[in-house]
This record gives C-alpha cells, structure tokens and sequence, in this order.
C-alpha cells in the first residue's frame, strides 16, 4: 500500500516540476522580451541619433531576437526546396535584409507607447505565444509574437526566436506566403528578388 | 519517504510562485514533433507548414479589383494625400481628434445595434454609456472622457462582422473606388449599417445630420480626409511590404477582418 502511495507522490512530484519548468520558461521569455522592448524604445526616443542610425541600432538590438532566415524559407512555402543553391542564399540575404528594413521602420513611427504582455500561450513545449498590447495615447494595438525554440541554439541567437509577428490579426509570414506565391504564378523567382532587391 | 513528501512540497511552492501571475496560462496538451536533423531544411520547416497554409481567396473580379486597387492608390497619392497635407497644415490635431470624435460618436447606432445583434450586451451596454457620456460632458462628442475618465472602451461592430459572426462567409473580393479593399458580405451590409448612420441623403423619417447628397459628399470627404491626416504614414509603411499591391492589400484586408469577426 505504502509503495503505490510512494508512486503516486513521485507522479504528482514530477508534473508539478514539468509544469513549473514550463510557466518559468515563459516567465523567463517575458522578462527577456520586454528588457529588448525596453532596449529598443530608448533607441528610438534617441533623438541625438540620425534616423539611419536609429534604424541600424534598432536592427542590431532585435536581431538576436528574430529568426529571419526561417521566416525567409517559410515565406516561400513548397518553392522554396526547388531553389538551387545560390538562389536560396540570394532569396535569404535579401528576404532578411527586407524584413530588418521594415520591422526597424514601423518602430521607429512609434512614439510615446508602452507594451504590455497580455497573454501567454505554450501550444508546444517548442512554442510559445505571446499576445501584447500596444498602447498608446490613442489606442491599443494588439500584437502577437510567436517564439519557437529551436533543437540546437543557433549562434548568435537567443534560444527563443520570433518566427511571425501578427498587427491587428495580420500574420506578416502569412501575408508574404500568399503574395509570394501569387506573384510566382506567372513570374519568376528572379523577378521576384529583383523586386526585394528594391525594397529594401 | 520522507524525502518524497519534502520534493513535493518544494515542487508545489514553486509551481505556486511560478503561476501566481494571472497571465501565465498552463501550457496545453502538446505534440512534440520529432527533428530529423537540423540541416535537413525539409525536417526543420515540416513543424511549420500546417501552420502557414495559405487559405485561397475567392476572386473572379480580380481584373475588375487590381485597376480599381491602381485607382484608389492614385487617388490616395494624387488628391487625398495632398488635401489631407493642406487641412492638416491649417488644423491642429487637437481640432482633428475632435473632428473624428464627432464622427465616431454619430455611428453609435450602428455599433449598438451591431452588437445586440451578436448578443455582446457587455459591449452593448458599455458603448451606450460612451455614447451618453460623451455626448453630453464630451460635447456632442467632440472629446471622448469615456475613455479617458471612466476608462469605457469602444466596440467596433459593423453588419458585415453580424454576419460573419453567424457563419456568412465573405464572398468575392471587390474592391470599391475610393473605400478600398472589401467583400460581398461587407458590401451588402453597407445598406442595413447607412440606415443607422446620420449621416445619409435619403429621405428619413427621423433626424440626420446631411439632408442633400452634396451635404453628404461634403461630411463623407471631411471625414476621410480627416481621418487620412491622423493616420499619415500608416498606408504608405504598409504599402512598402508588397511585391504586388492588388492582391497583398486584399490579403492584408481578409485577414484583418476575420481577426474582427472572431473577436
């Protein structure tokens, strides 16, 4: 009898542990996330710098943060294993440098707001979604984030990467998915980076 | 024993503190999905696909939509961006919030009845008392204390989210000159949403704000142009992401609007 007892009580001590490695790995995340959103705004109410400045300062604060380069490869969806080898450099470095662009723009336009974690979410042990506010005099944006782990930390990365970012419901990854692929049904893929080329 | 009764005390303080924090949700039920291997792309981005699945769009008048889309984006270049530029120059944007104040208080019957409609009371009730605060100590609703006071916090609800909240689903894309980027569902519930705005030339049997259509042109410009000023730079930041602006703005605009709907 003692042992099953004994059994029961290892049970419960381990998924209270998993459970609690769990909430703290998200606790952690939140407290990482909003010290870079702190970071980051005190870039941009920088006023001494030039707005080119801000921008690159800004790009080099989030970068760690964000996995570009598997949002490059998603953006393209089932294309994009079709690519040979020096497109998909090609499409990577300028998918990248596009999305540093303009991520570092629409930050810069805020002013004056604060970002509070309304929300979170682990649908996977390897995923992890926050829904944030953002708030300003006039009104509150929601903003989701959606971090995903990968199995080995990657160099020069954080553990936890943001793979999409979603403005009032409207997922950038899946917006880029579905232009994409529009655009690739009567043109090329060259054309299509000769068009990123000039975005960014 | 005594060890195991220890670990589980130690475990639950912490599970305790880990989760005293309300927005901390306990993770779900969970697939982990086995890696092949981290340079095998094909493993690496399987985890993804069913989450990216691009939903089709349905769009027959899609030559009709990207000219119109070319059109609206002429005019916003050529005519609204410019008045937009002058009325800002001579208003200041304390004039300019009171003046989209004004207009997103006389819509209070719309997002009344819109919420009704999807039985939200909370909401509904939360938008009259908007209403009545800010039409009375706002001065017909040029200022909203509603919100800034008694910190009441509008509902956007139009007939298009009715009935899509009742499962309607959104038909075609068209997309309509001047207004941008819509859908049958939303187009049709123009209608029943006018008959609850002031701001109309029809006959009606109660008060509106606009009696002739040139009244109305001229409260319907004001408005936009209005609302353009306030928000500068928000189209062109967006409009830089596309590669192609027709069927990125018609993307952009579903998404958006489910996102509405769901709320």
């Amino acid at each position: 009898m003692r042992k099953i007892y004994k059994r029961i009580l290892m049970l419960l001590v381990a998924t209270l542990f998993a459970q609690n490695l769990a909430a703290n790995e998200q606790v952690e995340l939140k407290e990482h996330f909003l010290n870079k959103i702190n970071e980051v705004i005190l870039i941009v109410e920088d006023k001494k710098l030039s707005k080119n400045d801000r921008n690159g300062n800004i790009v080099k604060s989030l970068t760690p943060m964000f996995d570009f380069e598997l949002m490059a490869k998603l953006s393209l969806g089932d294309a994009w294993k079709e690519l040979t080898k020096e497109n998909k450099e090609r499409f990577l470095k300028l998918y990248v440098e596009r999305m540093k662009q303009s991520y570092s723009a629409k930050i810069d336009a805020y002013k004056d707001e604060k970002v509070e974690v309304k929300k979170m979410e682990q649908p996977q042990p390897n995923r992890i979604v926050f829904v944030t506010d953002l708030i300003s005099k006039e009104e509150k944006l929601e903003i989701v984030y959606k971090f995903h782990k990968p199995k080995e930390k990657i160099n020069a990365k954080d553990s936890w990467l943001v793979y999409d970012v979603e403005i009032l419901g409207v997922s950038i990854l899946k917006t880029d998915k579905a232009q994409f692929k529009e655009f690739l049904q009567t043109k090329s893929i060259t054309e299509l980076m000769d068009v990123l080329a000039k975005q960014s | 024993m005594r060890f195991v009764y220890l670990a589980l005390f130690l475990s639950m303080t912490f599970a305790f503190t880990g989760c005293s924090s309300k927005a901390v949700e306990e993770p779900k039920e969970a697939v982990v999905h086995e890696d092949k291997s981290r340079d095998d792309s094909n493993g690496e981005l399987a985890g993804f696909t069913d989450e990216f699945e691009a939903k089709e769009i349905y769009d027959p008048f899609s030559g009709y939509n990207r000219a119109m889309t070319s059109f609206n984006d002429g005019a916003y270049e050529y005519v609204l961006k410019p008045a937009a530029n002058g009325y800002k120059a001579v208003l200041h944007v304390e004039v300019r919030e009171s003046v989209r104040n004004f207009f997103n208080n006389l819509y209070f019957p719309m997002r009344l009845a819109n919420n009704l409609l999807q039985g939200k009371f909370c909401n509904a009730s939360e938008e009259t008392s908007r209403f009545v605060v800010n039409s009375t100590v706002g001065v017909l609703g040029l200022f909203d204390p509603a919100k800034s006071y008694f910190e009441l916090e509008a509902h956007e609800e139009d007939f298009g989210q009715t009935l899509g909240f009742y499962g309607a689903p959104s038909g075609p894309h068209i997309v309509l000159p001047l207004l941008g980027p819509s859908n049958l569902r939303d187009v049709v519930s123009l209608y029943p949403d006018a008959l609850l705005s002031p701001i109309d030339y029809t006959e009606r049997s109660y008060w509106t704000l606009t009696d002739t259509s040139a009244e109305y042109l001229g409260a319907k410009s004001l408005e936009k142009i209005n609302y353009v000023s306030l928000n500068m730079d928000r189209y062109e930041r967006m409009r830089k992401d596309a590669v192609d602006l027709y069927p990125y703005l018609r993307n952009v605009y579903e998404q958006y609007r489910d996102k509405q709907i769901e709320e």
